[in-house]
């Protein structure tokens, strides 16, 4: 899995690339963790080369909203394959985050 | 402006105290605001202001006379809070009076001072004084000597008074009896306004207090289905047993999440009833837990959304009902927006019912 983090203007740009899994999930929480303390609250999330997420990846991405809800921010999650919509889906993920 | 030498004393005296008076402002304002937030008390507006040289002047021109010292202009700091609604006032005087001290010799109710067959400016004026307990600067005592005013009253009242304010008083000209009269036939109207939004706020409170009460006994079929009584109804968890039922397929951990969102799906199925959806509840969970038991089972995913209990009965509600993929479709749209995905998801969980046989 790999993470790239930009700033643009006043979002976080994040761009997911491979799978989410128990393999590499502790990592991908130290990659965001500084996200959930930066000065702007608003994340975009472009998962267009996200492959899957695991319960670990979706619990990560839970405390991410929390984080963002706490500060008044947006967490957007765009361009996710079906696939990985799907595991959104069948947890009730995708009433908690926005996908677009 | 011309002023003789006793006005000017007052005025040079004014000129010396403006740092005393900014600090009297902020320290009042701070301890209003405080005792608002703790009370949880939202206000349309809590403003203050130092009166301006400008207007001293003014009022020293128009009755120096009546003033020995500065000491006797209660009004050089005033703060003025405007409620939503006119009993509110109450609430804020209340809460004024255990917070400040009050200067009862001086304080105004202009509300109490109407005649009878009058109407028009209505507010209360109280005159006070920071008490020790509030603030005790060594360094500035006269911090607790010092009288402000505090102007209490509703939005409506603040819009008369304003509108008078700037129409009438402020003018040279007096003002014509016919436009005087058509002033007072405002403030009477504004007062019978004023009144109404309190008992509609009543009636609505007391109607909230009955609802929740009919839902709280499970009297369902009684309530009728909308926003409010949705919101006391998701308070009781009704679909905590088949959450946790979902749950168990792989030993998830739930999330609680917010179920509004399904309350305009809710209104889009028909519900007339809270009943409606309790019924839909014990009808279907049981082919709600099946979808969720195909689509869970063996993924490993042990976390979960609460909410997804009530999309599996939505999901089933619609295909049991033969809404079809269309239903489906619209239902999604509602919960995430109009997308081309929304069909592909649809298609998938009407293939997936077809499968154990929901349809």
């Amino acid at each position: 899995m790999d993470i790239k983090i930009s700033q643009q203007e006043n979002k976080t740009m994040v761009v997911l690339n491979g799978r989410i899994d128990t393999s590499n999930a502790d990592q991908f929480q130290q990659d965001v963790a500084p996200l959930m303390e930066g000065e702007n609250p608003d994340i975009d999330i472009d998962c267009t080369d996200m492959s899957y997420t695991s319960s670990q990846g979706l619990r990560i991405f839970l405390m991410l909203q929390k984080s963002v809800m706490a500060r008044k921010g947006k967490l957007v999650m765009r361009n996710m394959n079906p696939q990985v919509k799907e595991v959104f889906d069948i947890t009730g993920f995708s009433n908690i985050i926005t996908i677009v | 402006m011309k002023l003789d030498m006793h006005c000017e004393m007052i005025l040079d005296e004014y000129r010396e105290n403006l740092p005393l008076f900014e600090k009297l402002r902020s320290m009042a304002m701070e301890k209003l605001q405080q005792c608002f937030d703790e009370n949880k008390i939202v206000v349309a507006s809590l403003d203050s202001r130092i009166k301006t040289e400008e207007s001293l002047t003014g009022k020293l021109e128009l009755k120096g006379y009546k003033y020995h010292t500065l000491n006797d202009i209660t009004d050089i700091v005033g703060i003025r809070v405007v409620t939503f609604f006119s009993d509110e006032v109450d609430v804020i005087s209340a809460l004024a009076e255990q917070l400040f001290e009050i200067d009862w010799e001086n304080t105004v109710d202009k509300r109490k001072m109407m005649e009878i067959d009058r109407f028009g400016y209505m507010s209360l004026h109280y005159i006070c004084r920071l008490p020790q307990k509030l603030c005790n600067d060594l360094a500035m005592p006269e911090l607790n000597e010092v009288r402000f005013e505090l102007q209490m009253r509703s939005v409506l009242q603040h819009v008369w008074a304003n509108m008078y304010h700037d129409m009438g008083y402020k003018t040279d000209v007096e003002i014509p009896r016919e436009y005087q009269r058509n002033m007072s036939r405002l403030a009477g109207m504004l007062e019978l306004a004023d009144e109404q939004f309190s008992t509609i706020r009543k009636d609505i409170t007391e109607y909230r207090r009955k609802v929740q009460s009919l839902v709280a006994n499970g009297n369902f079929d009684e309530v009728p289905f909308n926003g409010d009584t949705f919101r006391s109804f998701i308070v009781l968890n009704p679909f905590e047993r088949l959450v946790d039922k979902m749950a168990a397929i792989n030993q998830a951990e739930v999330y609680e999440d917010s179920l509004m969102p399904y309350y305009n799906v809710l209104r889009l199925l028909n519900m007339k009833t809270i009943g409606d959806v309790v019924r839909m509840r014990d009808d279907y969970s049981e082919s709600a837990y099946q979808l969720a038991l195909m689509q869970l089972a063996g993924t490993g995913l042990d976390i979960l959304a609460s909410s997804v209990a009530l999309q599996n009965l939505c999901i089933v509600y619609i295909l049991k009902k033969g809404y079809g993929e269309a239903g489906l479709v619209q239902m999604f749209a509602l919960l995430y927006g109009q997308n081309d995905y929304n069909i592909q998801r649809a298609k998938r969980n009407f293939d997936q019912a077809k499968r154990i046989n929901i349809i």
